[in-house]
């Protein structure tokens, strides 16, 4: 990419411009630890998973099933997460194996992979910001060469500096571990994009939720996590999953999914499905 | 056996990647064990589930059970047994997971099948801590004759394939203990299963494999186990299986919440 192209880095951060073109989101992805893809979500399919999102959270705030997770701000009852959107309603099927996620899952994971979650993360006004963390911290270090996971955030609503998207720390996949409480003041950018868009980053750069100081403004994502065939699913789908997405799943789908497999989570020596 | 005992075992497991603890069944126990294998392989067929893997072994004389758990209650009591939980603990800390438990028989005939790692086989390098450990029940007597598991002395400590030398294989060192022991061996031990030479002589062995909880076990225990089964088993032993809802989430280095964490706020954005 042409240094042209760049806007202007964020403070002193690099973040790279949107691109609908896989080799070079890929690039930015190695360089920078993430891509930005703009509009692919549009028109009625962005309304509809924005609808069902909204309806989901308000749901299980009226029913307090609201469940934090534990590199949340303690005491923000302003931010929400909703867990395993994917049994909430179709649509999430489309983002969790939409063809651009899973191309670059294919080609930052390899083949076979897991979907390990999908989840959202809804900040209000005044949320405060998460822990400063990289998604792999699960894995003990020293880590591999190479990145065990990838996010793709799908922006339902603009993420903006001051709604509170994203913060990541630009390059920092490269140091290739995790953060440690001396690191919690590096600098951070955020990951603006405007809704529709799909923000992939791998799986070691360090980021957070950003802290919302609009007034009145909620900002929705949808993470959808995926990993390397060898690690556990934050989400046990063999007990959460809806049954129609399984009985009417591509083969793809099964193998994110973890009903086709080789080697791990077999049956009886073989693949469940 | 004796606190002492149990802790050199320990200790030898997280030095030398491997240890023997003798007389866990007495020979009663062991004899019975076999019986219920035997009867698990057959009930295993039944069901239409082969017991010989061409993927893994070079012939049928080798007598795979992948369904022990389901098949039996004894071996829903082995796999937890306290002296094997407490080599478990030692080496993977609390955190862990019943990754899988099978039978391999080898008969007469049977011959090795490749020399691997387990943590080689799946997880990438370096392999700088045991992520695994095999849990290895001896149902009969096992020499090197018979087809003990042949491992490498000090393997454990390759941390990536290029540590792997040319001549390993002449290295290999067999595993022998009587009927009634169980042997610990670290994820990271190089090892193979040995030829069975004899004339008349099985060599019955159960495989408790165990890993650290982040990693998918190599059963998918969910759609595995008949409700009744998972019906009978505490919750102690639903989590060990990963059956529930806590699935990747709970071993996360740091869970203390934001300001505890932090002496001073981060300054805002």
């Amino acid at each position: 990419m042409s240094p042209a192209d760049e806007p202007a880095p964020a403070g002193g951060a690099a973040v790279p411009s949107p691109t609908r073109d896989l080799a070079r989101g890929l690039r930015n992805i190695a360089e920078h630890g993430l891509t930005i893809v703009p509009d692919v979500l549009v028109g009625d399919q962005l309304r509809r998973a924005r609808d069902a999102l909204y309806r989901a959270a308000e749901s299980d705030r009226a029913r307090s099933r609201e469940q934090k997770f534990g590199l949340d701000y303690a005491h923000d009852d302003t931010n929400q997460r909703v867990w395993n959107v994917l049994s909430r309603d179709p649509v999430f099927e489309d983002l969790a194996f939409h063809r651009i996620a899973v191309d670059y899952v294919k080609a930052v994971l390899g083949w076979p992979a897991l979907l390990g979650n999908i989840s959202a993360n809804i900040t209000g006004p005044g949320g405060g910001e998460m822990v400063l963390h990289a998604d792999q911290i699960f894995v003990p270090e020293p880590w591999s060469s190479e990145p065990q996971g990838l996010n793709v955030a799908w922006c339902l609503d603009d993420f903006t500096e001051a709604n509170g998207a994203t913060r990541f720390v630009p390059g920092s996949h490269r140091l290739n571990r995790a953060p440690t409480p001396d690191d919690a003041q590096t600098a951070t950018a955020p990951m603006e994009a405007p809704a529709g868009s799909a923000v992939v980053f791998e799986s070691r750069v360090w980021h957070k939720t950003g802290h919302n100081h609009t007034a009145a403004e909620r900002r929705a994502g949808v993470f959808s996590w995926y990993t390397r065939p060898i690690y556990r699913t934050q989400e046990n789908w063999f007990l959460s999953l809806r049954p129609e997405i399984r009985q009417f799943a591509s083969e793809e789908m099964l193998v994110l999914l973890g009903y086709r497999t080789v080697g791990l989570g077999l049956v009886n020596g073989a693949s469940p499905a | 056996m004796t606190a002492d005992s149990l802790a050199a075992a320990k200790a030898q497991l997280r030095e030398e990647g491997w240890c023997v603890v003798p007389g866990v069944l007495d020979a009663a126990g062991a004899r019975q064990a076999l019986d219920r294998l035997w009867a698990a392989a057959d009930a295993s067929e039944r069901r239409g589930v082969p017991t010989f893997m061409p993927v893994l072994d070079p012939n049928a004389s080798n007598v795979r059970v992948f369904y022990l758990l389901e098949l039996d209650p004894l071996f829903r009591e082995l796999i937890q047994h306290p002296t094997a939980l407490a080599l478990v603990g030692s080496l993977l800390g609390d955190s862990f997971l019943i990754s899988n438990f099978t039978a391999n028989i080898a008969r007469p005939g049977s011959r090795s099948m490749a020399l691997h790692s387990d943590q080689s086989l799946v997880v990438p390098a370096p392999w700088a801590e045991p992520w695994a450990l095999n849990i290895v029940w001896c149902l009969t007597d096992v020499s090197f004759e018979n087809g003990a598991t042949l491992y490498i002395p000090g393997s454990h400590r390759w941390r990536s394939r290029s540590e792997v030398p040319p001549d390993a294989d002449r290295r290999l060192r067999p595993f022998e203990a009587k009927a009634g022991a169980i042997v610990a061996m670290d994820g990271r031990m190089w090892h193979t299963s040995g030829a069975n030479i004899t004339a008349d002589q099985d060599r019955a062995l159960l495989f408790g494999y165990y890993t650290r909880a982040f990693l998918r076990p190599q059963v998918n225990w969910n759609a595995c186990l008949s409700a009744q089964t998972q019906a009978s088993l505490d919750p102690r032993m639903r989590g060990w299986l990963g059956l529930d809802v806590t699935a990747n989430t709970g071993e996360v280095a740091d869970l203390r919440y934001l300001e505890d964490q932090f002496a001073r706020r981060e300054a805002p954005a």
